[in-house]
């Protein structure tokens, strides 16, 4: 910024639902500018905050201290990954046991595989909360993903998410109608069965190395 | 009773500026000027003005440097209570606004550490533009009311002088609801320099070496709303009435482990991720938080019940 100070990136709300399918990255406008990956909603979003059921973590190889997390929210999955560069979120992670309701706050970054793009939420903080705490972060969501879409074709950023990911308002307002309604109900605390596998499968093939992550970033915060 | 409260406040202006210039002109006459053209005539207010100012140049043999040469006052936005005074100002751009008028070339906030008063640079003035955030000298500019609230006007015999100063803002009092995304280091448990209160690093004030320290309790984090950041301070009494532990407690925890930060753990899984109603006094980066909750299950059902009525 203009002072030389960073002003620290705000933490979105998006449901899992969006951001699992947010994988276009906007290239830093500088060398020390943050990178942000556009959603299909027009967020430009570079920290994310997230509240859901802590569905499995497992550690990507033993004793590599690099573990992969499988978040849900009452919409959707997004996966997470904890390195040694995360020491509190890896510290509070090996003493959770899924599932679990917790809160993560974590940068968004799109990794590119052989034929599509992943997006990962790398967290900085991560803990157990209670339902209330929940409740209120899918109203929160709710509410922001109701005021990007109504600024959707209106923004540049959303003119080129419409071009990017041909967004459906509709599909996101039934989203948003979907999460509310499941909270009402007080249904999903109990989910085990992961509603979306698709993705996973080709992930299989990927092979992860801690070199591969540009963290280089996050240490500057 | 408003339009003779406005040429009341002309005239004022049209005095002070004389006697600034040390010039005593007759008031009433000037009254009454001004309601024959703006009353009477329909002329528009700084016209009437002008009309009456070069007037009165001429019948007192006073020249417009004279006028004007004469710097007003420096005085703090704190203490601007009425319209017509020339002033001089030290203040911080906090905001520009769209100008709503070809007239205006720029309006916006400006503050000083006394308050915050918006501000109007006239087209007419010819002044080059002002950058938000950035701190000018103000000089000769008049103070004016409009629709019942002060403010200044930037003209062409203001001047607007850009300043290597840090003009610090007033502090506001705001409430603002968020998660706690953040708890930075220098949290919990930690020690104060006993001179000076600041805190010390592995018993080492950064000013006064090492000294003996005493206990405090504290968090500095960061309340996000998804719009915004807040840097908070939550104080020992704001800590313990959140989560049960206050000093004393801490006190325990840390003897009890062996370790400082079981107590920054302790607070960490406490507040991390939850949602904080926090009131207290913003300053320039910091804001000090007076009092702070959680948000209630019924607070949760309050905003359900509203997203859903709008969706209907």
């Amino acid at each position: 910024m203009t002072d030389g100070i960073r002003r620290r990136e705000v933490a979105l709300r998006l449901f899992a639902h969006e951001l699992s399918r947010s994988t276009h990255k906007i290239e830093p406008a500088g060398e020390r500018e943050p990178a942000y990956v556009l959603t299909p909603t027009g967020a430009k979003v570079n920290r994310v905050f997230s509240v859901g059921v802590l569905l499995d973590k497992e550690e990507v190889r033993p004793d590599s201290n690099l573990w992969r997390l499988r978040v849900s929210d009452p919409t959707g999955v997004f996966t997470a990954f904890i390195g040694r560069y995360q020491p509190d979120a890896l510290e509070s992670v090996i003493e959770i046991e899924p599932p679990e309701l917790i809160a993560i706050v974590g940068k968004v970054r799109v990794f590119e595989g052989l034929e599509r793009n992943f997006v990962r939420v790398v967290p900085e903080n991560i803990n157990v909360v209670d339902r209330t705490t929940r409740d209120i972060w899918v109203c929160e969501t709710a509410r922001r993903t109701l005021e990007r879409l109504k600024e959707f074709g209106k923004t540049e950023d959303s003119k080129l998410a419409m071009e990017i990911y041909n967004t459906d308002i509709n599909e996101y307002l039934g989203i948003v109608k979907q999460a509310l309604a499941a909270i009402v109900e007080e249904q999903i605390q109990e989910i085990t069965e992961p509603p979306e596998e698709e993705e996973e499968e080709e992930f299989e093939g990927f092979e992860f190395e801690e070199e591969e992550w540009d963290l280089s970033d996050l240490l500057e915060d | 009773m408003v339009k003779d409260e406005k040429i009341a406040s002309l005239a004022d202006s049209i005095v002070s500026r004389f006697r600034n210039a040390g010039v005593e002109v007759e008031r009433s006459e000037i009254v009454k000027r001004l309601k024959l053209l703006i009353h009477e005539f329909k002329v528009p207010e700084g016209e009437a003005v002008r009309t009456i100012t070069n007037w009165l140049m001429k019948e007192h043999e006073v020249s417009r440097e004279q006028l004007v040469e004469k710097e007003s006052a420096l005085v703090k936005i704190g203490d601007i209570n009425k319209a017509g005074e020339w002033v001089s100002l030290k203040a911080r751009v906090v905001q520009l606004w769209d100008a709503t008028s070809p007239n205006v070339s720029q309006v916006g906030l400006i503050g000083d550490e006394t308050g915050i008063v918006k501000f109007v640079i006239w087209v007419k003035a010819g002044k080059g533009e002002v950058e938000e955030g950035k701190s000018y000298l103000f000089k000769n500019v008049v103070t004016d009311s409009f629709g019942g609230r002060l403010q200044v006007n930037v003209n062409r015999f203001s001047e607007i002088v850009e300043i290597d100063e840090e003009i610090q803002l007033p502090p506001k009092e705001i409430e603002v609801v968020g998660a706690l995304v953040a708890i930075q280091q220098n949290s919990a448990l930690i020690q104060r320099c006993s001179e000076c209160r600041r805190v010390m690093t592995k018993g080492i004030c950064p000013v006064h070496g090492k000294v003996k320290g005493y206990d405090d309790l504290r968090i500095k984090g960061v309340l996000d709303d998804g719009a915004s950041i807040y840097e908070i301070i939550l104080n020992q009494d704001n800590i313990k009435e959140l989560t049960g532990i206050g000093l004393d407690e801490a006190v325990k925890i840390a003897h009890e482990t062996l370790d400082r930060n079981a107590v920054l753990s302790e607070l960490k899984k406490a507040l991390l991720g939850r949602y904080l109603k926090v009131d207290g006094t913003k300053g320039e980066r910091f804001l000090l938080v007076k009092h702070v909750e959680f948000i209630r299950e019924a607070d949760a059902k309050e905003l359900l019940e509203e997203l859903q009525e709008e969706l209907q």
